[in-house]
């Protein structure tokens, strides 16, 4: 797509003249430099899993965050700029919050994830809408969580695009880790099984060692529709298995 | 939005209108020479001069147009009952009003109060229940209208819409249940409720052939099943009748079941 | 205009903002937003008062009101307790109202003043404590809960609002009771109670109350003055309902007509008369 480079490629407002907007998808390319996230839906939950990228042995691992609860019910993963992810995590946050004052029910995953892409899409150079970004988002996040029709998982990217998957990775070691998931997948893994093959397929594709502090693991589990981000204990625990 | 900013004379602050925004009215006719938003009072020179109408009257937007309403509810079903007939003062404008509006095939409110506010009510709920019918697939449950009538209720804390409201319906679980609201949203989950100017009449006929209060326990009999309970509302509806002058002319009555909502109509006294 | 923009500032961080839909104005005047409309009058913080000043009292819009409700802190934990009546006027709106809110498991508001004001806005807290919760990876305190509320009624101060309440919850500090009204007070305190019937229920929670008394001690005390207060309380009545706040968050207690407390009183002052008759009338006889 480089080759194509253009005076189109400035704005976020003008279509090239074959129909793209290159600012968009030059920002769908901040993911491939992102840290890999993997996601995995099963029949009673959904796992996912991230990779953090530790750049030097002084960094403090539990200061990086790449899972974020949105609410009880629901969680997310995220690649790219997490700065981006952070303020649309956020809004999310608040709209799932607003739907249970309002509705004394629980949002729905798909819900929130339309409220994520609704922000995501809100950019814009004329400067009318205060709170809107001039640039897009440049980050993709796995948002999982559970309704009344099971456990879901849907990806987002900076395009606001929303889609279901059984099990997806995103992220610099997305193209191999994706071909893993591939293989590997079946729709009525364990819990268990999708941990480990969560931080395998990770493990494959990661340049560093695989070890407790520079990998993070959360679940949502469908009986107790809880998301929870694993402790450092529960994680070695699953490392064990691999 | 910023023609929806309120007169920020309220806090004190001097007030220049948007060229094009509304002029409120004013309440109150009155000049307090101690009111500093007062025109005229020299702490005020930027003070947005009082509409007060041609006639020097006061504004008032409120008026009761009577009716009665009636949600009652047992283990598997929901009656809301509701009167047509639309008084104002000692006038019967019309006998034909129908206060009743189905909101799910699992729901229905009943509203009294004043009609074009539970015109308008009536209205943003059909809208807001389609949006949500939109945004998340699914037709909107009974624990979710009730919690959303309450924040739309109080969303209009400060100029409330005139209405008393009573909702009823089937739960996710198949249960019947009442709610009843006061006009700000305040809301109780209840077996058998009553509002509306045949209130006093009605509630307490209610709590005594519904919800048996004050009935020792060896004495309860069993919980009325769908007939009885719809004639029981007859019957309370043909008594608020005969002793509320604005309660009268047709009831509607609205069954719902698993099967679905069906109403029926039945005549009361029409003087 | 005054809407849920103030609490934004809150809720959001740079560069997001959190109202759910973008209406046109046409459509917040009928209530379709989520956010207080606001009268277009002149002065639309008395807006309600003037437009039913000349109305007739059986019409004016009338607000769940009237109450009896306590906290105190004691060695155990903390006790609130409730009646659960709702006057409007003369008529009794309902006698089964929850004035106990739990806001979350570990918070609990009480109810008096407008039915409306209170339950929404203690909702609102409940919402916020959950947010602060989300980004700060910890509860929220008592004294921080008790003042969000308080600072988000006193931005309406002069509006109308109708709020005497009373947060109550356990955190890092121990147990903790603030009371928080419609005028923007926020007190600590170890006792308060609230309500047309508060009189009554701190006469008798004054009389019996000790720091050191027992968890069971401390239920009777909490039961005892709800149900002097509904006795003499005209607004007060109904069911009294009882909660404990304990380390671990609250547990709910008891939820009893008063007529049971009132019986077994009425019973136990005809035992203790008969006895004192028969110790009168032996001397006499002898």
């Amino acid at each position: 797509m480089f080759l194509t480079r253009s005076e189109y490629d400035r704005g976020v407002n003008t279509f090239s003249p074959e129909g793209r907007l290159f600012q968009v998808e030059y920002a769908i390319e901040a993911i491939k430099l992102g840290s890999t996230a993997v996601g995995i839906q099963t029949a009673d939950g959904v796992v996912i899993a991230v990779e953090k990228r530790l750049s030097s042995p002084l960094l403090v691992p539990t200061s990086v965050e790449k899972i974020m609860q949105i609410d009880s019910h629901i969680g997310c993963a995220m690649s790219g700029l997490t700065a981006d992810a952070r303020t649309l995590i956020d809004h999310a946050r608040v709209q799932t919050l607003h739907h249970r004052f309002v509705y004394d029910e629980p949002m729905t995953p798909r819900a929130c994830t339309q409220a994520l892409c609704d922000l995501a899409l809100r950019f814009g150079e004329d400067g009318k809408d205060e709170d809107a970004m001039s640039r897009p988002f440049g980050v993709a996040l796995l948002v999982a969580g559970v309704d009344h029709t099971g456990p879901n998982l849907y990806h987002t990217d900076p395009s606001g695009t929303y889609v279901k998957w059984k099990a997806k990775a995103i992220g610099a070691g997305s193209e191999g880790a994706q071909t893993a998931l591939q293989e590997s997948y079946s729709s009525n893994m364990s819990m268990q099984e999708a941990e480990t093959l969560a931080l395998r397929t990770l493990k494959q594709v990661m340049e560093e060692k695989l070890d407790g502090t520079n990998v993070e693991i959360a679940a949502i589990r469908k009986e107790k529709g809880e998301f929870r981000i694993y402790s450092q204990e529960e994680l070695k625990e699953c490392i064990t298995r691999l | 939005m910023s023609v929806l900013r309120p007169n920020a004379s309220v806090m004190g602050l001097p007030y220049t209108a948007p060229g094009n925004a509304p002029r409120g009215f004013t309440l109150g006719e009155h000049v307090d020479p101690e009111d500093p938003l007062e025109v005229g009072n020299s702490s005020n020179p930027h003070g947005k001069p009082r509409a007060i109408g041609p006639m020097g009257r006061r504004f008032q937007p409120y008026k009761n147009n009577g009716g009665t309403v009636v949600a009652v509810s047992g283990k598997d079903y929901s009656v809301i009952a509701s009167d047509t007939r639309l008084g104002s003062g000692y006038s019967v404008p019309s006998r034909n009003v129908s206060r009743i509006i189905k909101l799910t095939d699992k729901c229905v409110l009943a509203s009294s109060g004043m009609q074009s506010d539970i015109a308008v009510l009536h209205k943003v709920l059909r809208i807001r229940l389609t949006q949500y019918q939109y945004a998340h697939h699914q037709e909107m449950s009974l624990t979710a209208i009730s919690q959303m009538l309450s924040t739309m209720l109080y969303y209009r804390r400060f100029q409330p819409y005139y209405t008393f409201n009573v909702l009823g319906g089937i739960d996710a679980e198949g249960h019947g249940w009442s709610y009843s609201y006061d006009a700000i949203g305040s809301h109780e989950k209840v077996r058998a409720v009553c509002s509306g100017t045949g209130q006093n009449l009605l509630q307490p006929i209610l709590d005594n052939q519904v919800e048996f209060r004050q009935t020792a326990p060896e004495k309860k009999p069993e919980e009325l099943s769908l007939e009885p309970c719809v004639e029981l509302v007859k019957d309370a509806f043909t008594s608020a009748g005969e002793r509320d002058i604005y309660t009268g002319d047709i009831v509607e009555l609205a069954k719902v079941t698993a099967k679905g909502v069906e109403i029926e109509k039945f005549e009361l006294r029409s003087d | 205009m005054r809407n849920f923009d103030f609490l934004d500032a809150e809720y959001a961080i740079s560069g997001t903002r959190s109202d759910e839909a973008r209406v046109s104005p046409d459509a917040i005047d009928l209530g379709l937003s989520n956010s207080l409309v606001v009268p277009q009058v002149d002065r639309p913080s008395s807006f309600l008062r003037d437009a039913f000043a000349n109305v007739p009292e059986k019409d004016r819009i009338r607000f769940a009101h009237g109450t009896t409700t306590l906290a105190f802190s004691f060695k155990g934990g903390i006790i609130v307790a409730v009646d659960s009546r709702a006057s409007m006027g003369q008529y009794i709106g309902s006698g089964t109202v929850k004035k106990i809110i739990e806001i979350n498991p570990y918070l609990l508001g009480t109810m008096a003043g407008g039915a409306a004001d209170c339950s929404f806005w203690e909702r609102d807290l409940g919402r916020r404590c959950k947010l602060y919760e989300l980004r700060n990876k910890e509860r929220i305190s008592v004294a921080a809960a008790s003042k969000l509320l308080a600072n988000t009624v006193y931005y309406y101060k002069g509006m109308g609002l109708s709020m005497g309440t009373m947060i109550c919850g356990w955190d890092k500090t121990g147990p903790s009771i603030f009371y928080v009204d419609s005028d923007g007070t926020r007190l600590k305190g170890k006792m308060f109670s609230v309500g047309s019937g508060s009189t009554f229920a701190y006469g008798v929670l004054d009389q019996g109350y000790s720091y050191d008394m027992s968890d069971e001690e401390a239920i009777t005390l909490g039961q005892k003055s709800i149900y002097h207060a509904t006795h003499r309380d005209a607004a007060s009545g109904g069911v009294i309902n009882l909660y404990h706040v304990k380390e671990d968050g609250w547990v709910k207690i008891s939820s009893e007509d008063m007529m049971v407390q009132h019986r077994a009183r009425m019973a136990q002052i005809k035992a203790e008369n008969e006895t004192s008759a028969a110790v009168v009338a032996e001397p006499a006889a002898a």
